[in-house]
């Protein structure tokens, strides 16, 4: 009999992390899926947040994971409007390229 | 008991998805999984009585993001983008990332146990009233800023993605509002049979 405890949300906080990390350095051509890689891993970092939180008995940490939530949202919006025009531009997504863009 | 087994439930349906999130070849799928893994963060959230910030993860990422995701994917036709999985470039550099979080994994699991903080005096029951009391009174300045962070991407966005077309005709406020009646209309009294003479 195992009582639940903060170290199997970390456990599972770090897997997802790594999972994020993985699929940034796997795909390293499609922008959208190193965005969705981005919104994984800060992901793994709210469950961190709110796991510690509730299992110190500390509100703090609900609330800074708040914070990372809006944070998210902003950068998924900059970097969506980012992909769009870069498409406009160049009608692919392929982020191998994106160094032809300069000059 | 039951509280373990729909941990580790919905944690393994977490990792699954997160996998299928980066090994699909489908943009769309990617998207769908994405989704999917939110909810199932939210069910943990709720599992373990963070009730507002499950709730909130929700509707932000799967209301929002997520949907904004799908827009774009569905928008741009990047069917033909075709994934490089090539791997063995990227050992070395993976290796010695792998094993640095493994042995950070390792360090904090073994040899840190994390103890409960009985102190810390909780003054209401509910989790909604719990953050509120603490985001409105000592994050105050903190919840303005990440106000201002939402407007700025917003303005951001719009200013990025925006095209000035000047073959559309629109409105001109300015315009409109310095022009005065004499400018636009002229009142003719027509005397019956002579019609109106054009200046």
């Amino acid at each position: 009999m195992i009582s639940l405890s903060y170290n199997h949300f970390f456990i599972l906080s770090i897997v997802i992390f790594i999972i994020g990390c993985f699929g940034l350095f796997l795909n390293r051509r499609n922008m959208i899926l190193i965005l969705m890689c981005i919104e994984i891993i800060l992901l793994a970092a709210n469950i961190n947040f709110v796991s510690a939180s509730v299992f110190l008995n500390d509100i703090n940490g609900q609330v800074f994971s708040i914070f990372i939530l809006t944070i998210a949202a902003a950068e998924a919006a900059i970097g969506l409007a980012i992909l769009v025009i870069y498409f406009r531009n160049k009608g692919e997504i392929d982020i191998t390229k994106i160094n032809q863009l300069r000059d | 008991m039951f509280l373990v087994g729909s941990f580790f439930l919905f944690s393994a349906f977490l990792v699954t998805t997160c996998i299928f999130v980066i090994f699909s070849k489908n943009p769309v799928n990617s998207v769908l999984f994405l989704v999917l893994a939110f909810l199932n963060s939210t069910f943990l959230f709720i599992l373990i009585g963070a009730e507002f910030v499950g709730i909130i993860l929700a509707i932000v990422y799967i209301g929002a993001v997520a949907i904004l995701f799908l827009f774009v994917v569905m928008m741009l036709d990047i069917q033909k983008v075709t994934l490089m999985l090539n791997i063995k470039k990227y050992v070395p550099i993976a290796v010695v990332f792998a094993s640095i979080i493994l042995a950070e994994i390792i360090y904090l699991t073994v040899y840190k146990t994390t103890k409960v903080n009985p102190d810390i005096i909780i003054k209401h029951e509910n989790n909604t009233e719990q953050i509120g009391d603490v985001l409105y009174t000592t994050y105050f300045i903190d919840f303005q800023l990440s106000g201002i962070v939402l407007l700025l991407a917003m303005i951001g966005a719009i200013v990025l993605t925006h095209v000035y077309r000047p073959s559309i005709k629109r409105q001109n406020i300015d315009k409109q509002n310095t022009t005065s009646s004499s400018n636009r209309v002229q009142l003719v009294k027509i005397k019956s049979g002579q019609g109106i003479k054009n200046d």
